[in-house]
């Protein structure tokens, strides 16, 4: 039984050509999981509606800070109910453990998903910022759109920083299901709160320094590059901690098996 | 057991010495040492816990281990990861791939992550040589546990890898899809590639207990090593066989 013919040279894969490999798999499992796609546009889109139709709209700042909170929840809808339950998913079904004894590095498979997710809240964010031509009539020039999408690149940073946190943190997939819309509400519905003064000024104020209420300044500001100020500065440094914080502690504990 | 021991020439595809894995305070592989030529099937016969994954985890690079070197061929696994993992394929023992991707998908992911790109059309050729032609639009979860096999074990040598690592390949299997799995992994071996497996089937492996690896030779080697040992005596009927080599040299209780 000795070996007829030796086994070719291996030829090792280059980074490009697993990233492209990646990402192309991750964008299409994305494409295919229409319902949660449905979800994450349409959930920004009834807030936006909801609020513009609202009577008190303006005790919660008005067209601006409307368009921002549609942006802040649907950037936190992506993140933390999509990414999470996709990530805790697949962790548990092996998938994970599949593409590490692969030439793959463990960082290209985590950036992929990443940059699937920001991908989609870039997509969400120009349909929200088009409905919100509409029913809110707030146009942005060219300089206001392209800082509102780097914007949300960094708040996305921040709700994917949280969802990161949950999978390092919490190890079965209904766990982090449920925790995950348990938070889920709290952090974005501070952010509601972040700009009114309904509840008392200490409120706002915890609701302001909230990662929502953070994230839905930086985006008001860049929306307004004109009007942007010191607390759009402040809520930009704050979304860039919380980024860190979660992250870190995401990756710090995360798993890459239930087992 | 080492079915190609008769190799001519002895170039190692996979050698680990003194290798230590420990999950805590337990000891999951203590001192495992092994070396396997190109073009040999080597088994890893062991009962559940006695650290035979845990030993292929080691190799595959999913878990760190304690202490011990691990080379594939003249790589060595700790300095060079991606290199060494380019150089082998595996099948894990419970194995799944993203559930919205089809399995044509699935076999273009990985072909490009080992760097072979592959044609819409060279994907259907391989589909069509492991017989699932038909299912190459199909979920994986939509797969019998024979097509599911035969996919990963596709996929784990696509890019033809000089080492093969399978976890238990032929577990859950009929008897046809097993005989048919072997003769794929007897081609594999045929064309010059190594095999490391894991199983509970007497005819296919090595005996390793407790992450200790206790004896290693041929099926027959084993028996005619070990046939006078008291302890295979005590439960052997008549004749001594693997079966008898295997609960003598480890143990007859149940293990978890």
């Amino acid at each position: 039984m000795s070996s007829q013919t030796s086994a070719p040279p291996v030829h090792p894969p280059t980074l490009s050509g697993i990233l492209r490999a990646l990402l192309e798999a991750d964008f299409t499992v994305q494409l295919r999981n229409g319902r949660a796609l449905t979800l994450t546009f349409l959930l920004p889109l009834v807030l936006l509606y909801g609020l513009s139709a609202g009577k008190r709209r303006a005790q919660l700042g008005g067209p601006i800070v409307d368009v921002a909170l549609a942006l802040t929840l649907g950037i936190a809808s992506i993140a933390i109910l999509g990414y999470t339950a996709s990530v805790a998913r697949d962790r548990e079904l092996g998938v994970f453990q599949r593409l590490r004894v692969t030439p793959a590095p463990t960082w290209t498979i985590m950036l992929s998903r990443l940059a699937v997710q920001i991908v989609s809240m870039l997509v969400m964010s120009v349909v929200v910022l088009v409905a919100a031509a509409v029913v809110e009539n707030v146009t942005l020039d060219p300089a206001a759109y392209l800082l509102t999408l780097l914007a949300v690149i960094f708040s996305s940073a921040v709700f994917l920083g949280v969802g990161q946190a949950l999978v390092g943190l919490i190890k079965s997939p209904d766990a982090v299901n449920a925790v995950g819309r348990l938070s889920y509400l709290p952090l974005f519905a501070l952010g509601l709160f972040a700009h009114s003064t309904i509840f008392g000024t200490t409120f706002e104020t915890i609701a302001r320094w909230s990662p929502g209420g953070a994230v839905v300044t930086l985006l008001a500001g860049a929306m307004q590059p004109a009007a942007w100020s010191a607390d759009t500065w402040w809520a930009l440094l704050a979304s860039v901690f919380y980024a860190v914080v979660f992250a870190g502690i995401g990756i710090r504990w995360f798993q890459w098996s239930t087992r | 057991m080492s079915s190609t021991a008769e190799t001519a020439t002895h170039h190692l595809a996979l050698q680990v010495e003194d290798l230590h894995v420990s999950y805590g305070p337990k000891r999951a592989v203590d001192g495992v040492s092994l070396e396997i030529n190109e073009g040999e099937i080597f088994g890893l016969l062991g009962p559940n816990g006695a650290g035979k994954t845990s030993t292929l985890s080691a190799i595959e690079g999913l878990l760190r281990p304690d202490s011990g070197s691990i080379r594939i061929g003249d790589v060595d696994a700790a300095a060079n990861p991606t290199a060494a993992k380019a150089r082998m394929g595996v099948q894990l023992q419970s194995t799944s791939f993203q559930s919205n991707l089809t399995i044509r998908e699935i076999v273009r992911l990985y072909a490009g992550l080992y760097g072979v790109p592959l044609s819409r059309a060279e994907i259907e050729d391989l589909l069509a040589d492991i017989h699932l032609g038909e299912e190459a639009s199909k979920r994986f979860s939509q797969l019998s546990g024979g097509q599911q096999k035969r996919v990963s074990l596709l996929i784990a040598t696509i890019h033809n890898p000089p080492l093969v690592l399978l976890d238990e390949p032929t577990a859950g299997l009929d008897p046809q899809a097993r005989r048919q799995l072997w003769h794929r992994i007897e081609r594999l071996r045929d064309t010059g590639r190594s095999i490391l497996l894991t199983t509970h089937s007497m005819e296919e492996a090595q005996a390793v207990d407790h992450g200790k690896l206790l004896t290693v030779d041929t099926p027959a080697g084993l028996i005619e090593k070990h046939k006078d040992d008291p302890r295979v005596r005590k439960v052997a009927h008549g004749q001594v066989t693997l079966d008898d080599v295997f609960i003598g040299l480890t143990g007859s209780e149940l293990r978890d």
